[in-house]
């Protein structure tokens, strides 16, 4: 369950088209909140709340180096989505009600 | 080494309704997905669910064993081998064991033979993802829809 939980998150984080956009350019490269800002023409509370959500569902990290905070992709963010098995899983658990359904609508 | 994912649907029906609900292609569809199931070992008959990346969306399926209101079995193929994230290639086997209990049946699903591979290609492409991974990563993207 832990993995469909955090399976959401990630898609929620990266259901927002700036914040996706966030991410694919810190996939080139590591980037400070000011240069995201600059970049994005987004303002700097906007971008350190997106980076904020990333960091939340995993797929961001942050260095810092004096007053500067560096982010940087997590290589472990996505594996979430790669678990095609936990997807089977929950698909199978959410399926037993519709099959309730099914049985209760049957002829003796 | 495999692994395989077990749920126990308990039902408040028979055996013979349930053996029904697995076995009837309408029935089957009504709580799973569109199908052409008919339990005759041999047979071949596919599924069709939300395409996924590169893949189709179309689990292939044989049926392996028939127990009438006992047991089913029946392999679930499906996947892109180009496909990245969900919907990469599998080649499972779905066993259904039907219990006979008082005031209705216990279902077992299981659903086996997941490899590790998911974990490979997720290892081995999150090397990649600094040095050539933005385009792969948009693909996966794109397919989240």
């Amino acid at each position: 369950m832990q993995t469909v939980l955090r399976q959401s998150e990630v898609f929620r984080a990266l259901g927002d088209p700036t914040r996706r956009a966030v991410y694919e350019r810190l996939i080139a490269r590591e980037e400070t909140v000011s240069a995201l800002t600059a970049r994005f023409a987004v303002s700097q509370p906007a971008i350190s709340q997106h980076l904020k959500t990333l960091r939340e569902a995993g797929l961001v990290e942050v260095r810092r180096e004096g007053r500067e905070a560096h982010y940087s992709v997590d290589p472990e963010g996505l594996k979430p989505l790669f678990d095609w098995m936990a997807h089977y899983e929950k698909f199978w658990r959410s399926r037993g009600s519709k099959l309730k359904a099914v049985l209760e609508g049957l002829d003796e | 080494m495999t692994r395989t994912i077990s749920v126990e649907y308990d039902l408040p029906f028979p055996p013979a309704k349930v053996w029904r609900a697995l076995t009837e292609p309408k029935l089957l569809e009504a709580w799973l997905m569109p199908n052409d199931i008919a339990p005759v070992v041999g047979h071949k008959f596919t599924m069709r669910t939300k395409p996924m990346g590169n893949w189709d969306g179309v689990v292939h399926c044989e049926v392996l064993v028939v127990e009438p209101l006992k047991r089913l079995v029946y392999s679930w193929k499906g996947g892109a081998a180009d496909n990245p994230g969900y919907g990469q290639p599998l080649d499972t086997v779905l066993t259904l064991t039907l219990a006979e209990k008082p005031g209705g049946t216990l279902l077992l699903l299981e659903h086996s033979g997941f490899t590790g591979e998911n974990e490979f290609a997720f290892t081995a492409m999150s090397g990649g993802w600094r040095s050539h991974g933005g385009g792969r990563l948009k693909e996966v993207l794109e397919s989240l829809g």
